[in-house]
């Protein structure tokens, strides 16, 4: 066997070399692992750079002795680093939001870094992400539970603090609005442990307001910190009423806007939620009133069409043509009648003249005309010489006269 | 009160439908109309006379 220049793979391939490429997509294909993927990950920040192109590169170490020493290198590209609020330095204790990617062409494995928080705030950043699990566990952020606003509250409640801009901006916004009642839950909303306040300020609304808001003005991720604890999220998750959150900027989401029914991007917005616009209820009624209008016109107006049906059904004119149509029937009748009789009797007569002509045919005097002659004795015509004797005076009728004889010989030639 | 709001524009609603349907006398929507129209003026009423009460509560409670 040519050991050398055999192109032919042998059984079972594992003495072919695979090219780089191939091992370098297995690599990929091996850290493409979700443990990996999208993970927060606290070290301490060594070998820092901040490229001319806004990229950094640097990685993050874990101190330990021999073994237990640990770096990985990471990049944030300049899309990510943008965001960052401060400026990393070698030594920083940081957290960050990243994952694990394998970079082919230098052959190395890095961590793809998204977002870095000073040490103290990823720890607040991890501790949101838990009561997150466990408050949607209790189903605080459920859909299902989210409740339409009323649309017409007599009472809002707001829970914030009692001075500051954000309850001038939601009387504003209320007054010019729709004018109702406002029931102010006064809190603090700055400091340690002020969710204790907070909580206590939405309960303490319970069953005094129709709609509640929970306000707080714009602030760092630490000023808005206590609206991500447990006790405020299930204050507002157990309320009986519907509430709008409206807590620092839009780009700011705590765990109580996710449990708030509604949330709005201002206590301003939030306002604008929570009551109707008295332009638009009025735009709205002087519509109803159009509209009523409009349904009783068209109403009269099939009123008044039926009237005007039944009148032209009940109009004289129909039963004086309906009388002179029977008139003109009557007289067609009469005519017919009359015409029928005529020719009747047209017919008679000619069947008459006829009859006439048959008769005169038969005529005796037509018969006497030619050479007959009628004898008759007291009154009756002699039909045989066997009732006539000598001497009887008969009466002779001639076609023309007639005369009176006396017999004076009789020959019966006896019975024919 | 400010719920009855609401259900004097439900109130006016069906009124219109009513109205509109063919089935109703001329009689009654005529007397519906009245009444629909009873309830707008009211409705009117209290969005004119609406205002603003602010009551804060106490922080001890």
């Amino acid at each position: 066997m040519d050991w050398f220049n055999s192109e032919e793979p042998q059984a079972g391939g594992k003495t072919t070399p695979l090219r780089v490429s191939e091992v370098s997509a297995i690599i990929e294909d091996l850290l493409d692992d979700e443990r990996l993927q999208g993970i927060w990950v606290r070290g301490e920040i060594t070998n820092y750079t901040h490229h001319s192109r806004g990229h950094r590169y640097f990685s993050l170490s874990e101190k330990g002795s021999g073994a237990n020493a640990a770096v990985i290198k990471c990049v944030m590209w300049r899309s990510s680093a943008d965001r960052l609020s401060f400026t990393p330095e070698d030594g920083m204790e940081v957290t960050v939001f990243a994952s694990v990617r394998h970079y082919a062409p230098h052959g190395i494995y890095q961590l793809q870094v998204e977002e870095m928080l000073r040490a103290g705030l990823g720890e607040k950043y991890l501790l949101i992400e838990k009561w997150k699990k466990e408050l949607a566990a209790e189903g605080c952020f459920a859909a299902g539970r989210k409740r339409p606003l009323p649309a017409f509250p007599a009472h809002v409640g707001v829970v914030t603090s009692e001075t500051g801009a954000v309850i001038h901006d939601i009387r504003n916004v209320v007054s010019r609005r729709y004018p109702t009642g406002i029931i102010i839950s006064p809190t603090a909303v700055q400091g340690d442990g002020v969710h204790v306040d907070i909580a206590k300020a939405i309960r303490r609304l319970s069953g005094l307001a129709d709609v509640v808001i929970v306000a707080r003005g714009g602030g760092s991720f630490e000023d808005l910190f206590p609206f991500n604890h447990p006790d405020v999220v299930r204050a507002i998750a157990s309320c009986p009423v519907p509430v709008i959150s409206a807590i620092g900027h839009e780009v700011d989401v705590t765990l109580a806007d996710l449990a708030a029914d509604i949330r709005a991007p201002t206590p301003s917005a939030a306002a604008e939620l929570a009551v109707p616009d008295g332009a638009v209820l009025r735009q709205g009624l002087s519509g109803l009133k159009s509209q009523m209008s409009a349904g009783l016109n068209n109403r009269l107006l099939r009123a008044k069409q039926t009237a005007g049906d039944l009148r032209d059904r009940l109009r004289p004119q129909r039963f004086l043509r309906r009388i002179s149509d029977r008139q003109q029937a009557g007289a067609d009748l009469a005519d017919r009648l009359e015409r029928g009789i005529l020719s009747r009797i047209q017919r008679e007569k000619i069947a008459l003249s006829g009859l006439t002509a048959a008769l005169d045919a038969t005529s005796p005097l037509k018969i006497l005309a030619k050479g007959y002659s009628v004898v008759e004795k007291d009154g009756c015509v002699v039909r045989s010489a066997a009732i006539i004797s000598k001497g009887n005076s008969l009466r002779i009728r001639f076609v023309d006269g007639r005369s009176l004889v006396t017999v004076e010989h009789v020959e019966y030639d006896g019975n024919l | 009160m400010t719920e009855t709001f609401e259900q004097k524009i439900e109130q006016v609603k069906k009124i219109i439908e009513k109205i509109e349907d063919g089935e109703t006398s001329l009689e009654e929507s005529i007397r519906l109309y009245e009444q629909g129209a009873a309830l707008i003026r009211q409705c009117e009423t209290l969005l004119a006379e609406a205002e603003m009460k602010i009551t804060t509560l106490s922080r001890d409670a």
